[in-house]
């Protein structure tokens, strides 16, 4: 009871969601290198491609940067919740990881500049 | 007060009130994400269509919207609108696709193009009107996903209804 006509309207149907997948899903902006600002200046900015540990001292202490695969993180701050450490490895354009106690910024960049979060 | 009325008139009556008892039913299974609901009402209008043409379509969908919302409780709300984008598209999908086709496209065929076509119209509305934020298009592969399958599932439904009510006189 299937026509040919609606083996075709599957199949393009099957397509199209693949194709959503392909388009849609793939990441937007990778990262290219990191900027990291301490207090009011910024005191870096390196590529992603050469793997790198980097010691930013501030007024609570020492704050780490850690660059490899083509990604940067914090890995180790004086703040006591860790929410530097939380954001995890920044890869996307516009990804940021912050260390208030310690005023540290680590944003990895992009060939275009992107926002890390927009709200409406 | 008696208006005249035809027998198609009737007959669009009783359609769409068979459709809009399927929607209210439709209407009470939970659904784990907003926008995604199997789509039965849609078996309705793909069997109208073969059996009566895409006039009465678009007459038995737009009455099941109208009057389905006002049962529900969601008419003029943003859930109302969703659903006429989708309602829309779907009608206009099936229309083209009807008149070039004609009768190699069985219900199944067309129950897949009204699903895509009824979720397309109503994300494109969601995305322009409500949350226009690019983070909304990640949901839109999975969203078609979904109207894939459940255009599938209710047109095998709608194909196994049309050869029974084909096959009597």
């Amino acid at each position: 009871m299937m026509t040919r006509a609606d083996a075709f309207v599957i199949l393009m149907a099957v397509l199209l969601v693949a194709g959503s997948y392909a388009w849609l899903w793939t990441p937007a902006t990778p990262a290219t290198q990191v900027r990291v600002v301490a207090g009011d200046r910024e005191i870096a900015r390196l590529p992603l491609d050469q793997p790198r540990q980097l010691e930013v001292s501030g007024p609570a202490g020492i704050t780490v940067v850690e660059i490899r695969d083509g990604a940067a993180r914090c890995a180790a701050s004086p703040g006591s919740q860790g929410i530097c450490q939380q954001a995890g490895w920044l890869r996307q354009a516009g990804d940021m990881a912050v260390s208030l106690p310690n005023r540290v910024i680590i944003e990895v960049l992009g060939d275009e500049w992107v926002f890390d979060s927009v709200n409406y | 007060m008696q208006l005249p009325t035809t027998r198609e008139d009737h007959r669009i009556a009783w359609l769409a009130a068979l459709a809009i008892a399927v929607h209210i039913l439709e209407a009470a299974i939970p659904s784990p994400l907003p926008g995604v609901k199997p789509g039965l009402a849609n078996v309705i209008t793909v069997l109208v269509l073969m059996l009566f043409g895409w006039r009465m379509a678009v007459w038995v969908t737009l009455l099941r919207v109208l009057a389905g919302s006002l049962v529900i409780g969601t008419f003029l709300s943003p859930t109302f609108l969703l659903s006429a984008a989708g309602a829309g598209c779907s009608l206009a999908v099936l229309g083209l696709a009807h008149r070039l086709a004609g009768a190699r496209l069985s219900p199944l065929g067309l129950c897949v193009l009204a699903a895509l076509a009824h979720m397309t119209g109503q994300f494109l509305l969601a995305w322009w009107l409500f949350i226009p934020h690019p983070a909304l298009l990640k949901l839109l592969p999975v969203l078609l996903s979904f109207s894939l399958v459940f255009g599938l599932v209710s047109g095998t439904i709608a194909a196994m209804m049309y050869q029974q009510v084909s096959r009597s006189p």
